[in-house]
């Protein structure tokens, strides 16, 4: 089997600042990460190989630095890496990224070997959009599955999944190629190793860069040229500095009274809490 | 898998990538040996938090291009070290001129250095964490990490302070608080221009500034300030024995991220960096008596241990010497395995030439030059009452409204304000001055 596995090199979320005069991602400075909900997808792809035999390709359009993410990539396991990179492709929506992911994958079952499968984590933390799987599978004609959290191989050869959803497990059958995009968190995802680390270091070409003047995609149709969509606006939540009082009760009783009585102390807070009273007592939820 | 085979044999090992380390790596791979590099940290320099000051000449010795090349922040031109107790402060300043040492972010520092490595040839892997050293039949033949194994003539341990793999080996006994201190830091964004207002220097200075006494709440230990290009770190360092007595006691009730806060709120100090925002903070450990840190042995069949591992830092109270001894220990390391290889091979007594060199190298003599200022840095009244002491005959002699004391009655005056009879200061003095 040859598995493709997407990735995006996001910031790390704990670290994301906001712009508060033009509402954008500071980026700057921001030390980035592979997505997070891409690692249960590399897991499944390489846990797929390990069972199947065949290889796992990590594919990911980024500006250089994502090569970092690549590398983590191959650390864990996958066989090798291509960064799709190139300034036409900068500023691209969902669109126009996965015009240019579905065309990798083309070159891929062209250029490397036939590609029976293509997954992709849920969604981005820094954009949660979860596009990509459903827009690269439209322009591939491929059929695609969300929220898979378990893929097999049936006797005759086709593709057996499981998805969860809220309230109910389904299996689903497909023919290959296909696109499936897991479910967040529904797989751990192995280590790094350190022999997968020497391997990327010792060998070159496991991690391949491909431009446009190689890929040869119109123009037109990547990067911000291909974008219809854009943020029109970001609004920045602040977080509300808190109050942060520690007192220790004597028992439940000594609590609630305290709590009770800082409360009512307190003008501002004193009135939400008749408000929300008056609600649950008149059924009135505000 | 594809079918790449995968080098899993290696002239040497070297576990951790911080000064010590790299530049260990750095130096062998230039002399052609296989040398792989082993970091469990992300990024480059991601697990090195610390910045402060760098003495510079033993990393010349590594880097010779250093002064050019390397990510220093500010070369320091001034000294200052100062005496707190309570919001009132004695301040003295040395004003230098030379290049001796340079402020530096550690994590760029350090990146350096690693890049520096794995451009010399060694092979540099990241997010991996060495889980033990091998050994057979007594000799450290390679490293295990999780289910992989790679084997090398000689393995450096250069992991720094926490030595669980040398714990693991039974090499050194469990991590001790009485010989460690724990460091709490923060960098403040000021822009240069206000720092070296603020600092009074000029664009191509740099202050370097110990400060004792009370800014840890009379927890012994002491604070730093350390100007960068236009940022300045300050941090504290407690002794952690002296940490849990004061938890214990109740002295000290916060988290030890309140300890910096209240040095970067110190009247005497906010000004200097007034209207920063806090761009980095962070906490590790670090030792301070180097020699009794030290394992038995630097040497042992197949292993050498170089760095922080290995005890080699000083700290005198004002100099703090870690990351100019963890490069000159892996220069030595790297020798020695130089040497050995062309010495009939890299057996154990050929490897003991590390140990020598290290005991002929000006660090193993400053070591126990300063042993005295290790016993005195564990006494926790200290710093407390020297500060307070000398805070007291200086405020005796500048806080006056009529009568102009002498200096005789200034010194008597400030001793029994502060209970310190003349013995016990003397007591101090001289341990203090024959440590220095
Ligand atoms: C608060 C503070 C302030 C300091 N200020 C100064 C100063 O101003 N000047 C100065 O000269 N020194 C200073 N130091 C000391 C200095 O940081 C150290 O002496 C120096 O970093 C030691 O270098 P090292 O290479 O031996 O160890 P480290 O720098 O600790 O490097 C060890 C490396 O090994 C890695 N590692 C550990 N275990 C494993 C494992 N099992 N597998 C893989 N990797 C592993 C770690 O991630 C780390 O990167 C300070 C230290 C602290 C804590």
């Amino acid at each position: 089997m040859r598995i493709v596995v997407g990735m995006k090199w996001v910031p790390g979320t704990q670290s994301v600042r906001i712009d508060p005069k033009t509402g954008t991602l500071i980026r700057e400075g921001v030390p980035s990460i592979v997505n997070p909900h891409d690692l249960p997808a590399v897991e499944l792809a390489l846990r797929l190989r390990d069972k199947y035999g065949g290889e796992v390709i990590a594919l990911s359009m980024s500006p250089p630095p994502a090569i970092k993410g690549l590398e983590y990539l191959i650390g864990m396991g996958v066989d090798r890496a291509i960064l799709l990179t190139d300034r036409v492709y900068a500023g691209a929506d969902t669109l126009a990224t996965s015009y240019a992911l579905a065309n990798a994958i083309r070159k891929i079952d062209a250029e490397i070997g036939k590609v029976d499968l293509a997954v992709f984590g849920q969604e981005t933390t820094d954009s949660s959009t979860a596009h990509i799987p459903a827009q690269t599978a439209s322009w591939l004609n491929w059929p695609y599955v969300y929220y898979v959290r378990d893929a097999w191989l049936t006797e005759d050869g086709k593709l057996r999944v499981e998805r969860i959803l809220e309230n109910a497990i389904e299996e689903w059958e497909l023919d290959m190629p296909a696109i499936i995009s897991i479910a967040m968190k529904s797989i751990k995802p192995r280590p790094v190793s350190l022999l997968n680390k020497i391997r990327f270091k010792t060998n070159p070409s496991t991690l391949i860069t491909w431009t446009n003047s190689y890929m040869n995609l119109d123009v037109r149709c990547v990067g911000l040229k291909g974008s219809p969509t854009f943020v029109a606006k970001t609004v920045d939540v602040p977080e509300v500095p808190r109050k942060k009082i520690v007192y220790k009760p004597k028992d439940g009783e000594d609590a609630a009274r305290w709590i009770l009585k800082s409360l009512l102390s307190d003008e501002k807070a004193s009135r939400a809490l008749l408000k929300a009273l008056r609600g649950s007592s008149g059924g009135e939820g505000s | 898998m594809s079918s790449t085979s995968i080098p899993s044999k290696f002239d040497v090992a070297v576990v951790g990538a911080g000064p010590a380390g790299s530049a260990t790596a750095y130096l062998l791979a230039k002399k052609g040996f296989k040398v792989l590099l082993v970091e469990r940290g992300r990024g480059l320099g991601d697990k090195q938090l610390f910045g402060g000051r760098v003495y510079a000449q033993p990393l010349r010795e590594v880097w010779p291009e250093l002064d050019k090349e390397a990510p220093i922040q500010r070369w320091v031109t001034r000294e200052r070290v100062s005496l707190v107790s309570g919001d009132k402060a004695l301040t003295l300043e040395f004003k230098g001129g030379e290049r001796k040492s340079f402020t530096a972010l550690l994590p760029q520092l350090v990146a350096w250095m690693q890049r520096k490595a794995e451009q010399a040839g060694a092979i540099f892997a990241t997010e991996a964490t060495v889980d033990e050293i091998m050994f057979k039949d007594g000799k450290a033949v390679g490293i295990r990490s999780g289910n992989d194994v790679v084997y090398a003539d000689v393995t450096v341990d250069a992991e720094g302070v926490n030595r669980l793999l040398l714990e693991r080996a039974g090499i050194v006994p469990r991590l001790s608080p009485d010989h460690i201190a724990l460091g709490v830091k923060e960098v403040l964004r000021t822009g240069s221009s206000q720092l070296e207002a603020a600092f009074g220097i000029g664009s191509d200075e740099g202050v370097a500034w110990v400060v004792v006494g009370d800014v840890t709440r009379g927890v012994p230990g002491g604070g730093f300030i350390y100007t960068n290009k236009d940022t300045v770190s300050i941090g504290v360092v407690i002794h952690l024995k002296h940490a849990i007595n004061a938890i214990e006691s109740g002295q000290l009730n916060n988290h030890v991220y309140e300890l910096v806060e209240g040095f970067r709120l110190h009247p005497y100090f906010r000004n200097l960096w007034h209207g920063a925002t806090i761009s980095e903070y962070g906490g590790h450990l670090t030792i301070e008596g180097g020699l009794s840190f030290a394992p038995k042995r630097l040497v042992y069949p197949g292993l050498l241990v170089v760095g922080d591992a290995a005890g080699l830092l000083l700290s005198t109270g004002i100099n703090y010497r870690g990351v100019d001894y963890a490069v000159y220990s892996g220069k030595l390391a790297a020798e020695a395995i130089e040497y050995a290889a062309s010495h009939g091979g890299l057996t154990y007594d050929n490897l003991l030439e590390y140990e020598r060199k290290v005991k002929d190298s000006f660090m193993y003599r400053d070591l126990v030059r300063h042993r005295a200022v290790e016993m005195l840095m564990n006494d926790p009244t200290m710093f407390s009452k020297l500060a307070e002491v000398f805070i007291g005959l200086f405020s005796q002699m500048f806080e006056q409204d009529y009568s102009v004391p002498t200096p005789y009655e200034a010194f008597t005056g400030a001793l029994t304000e502060h209970n310190m009879s003349l013995n016990k200061l003397m007591s101090y003095m001289i341990t203090a001055v024959r440590g220095l």
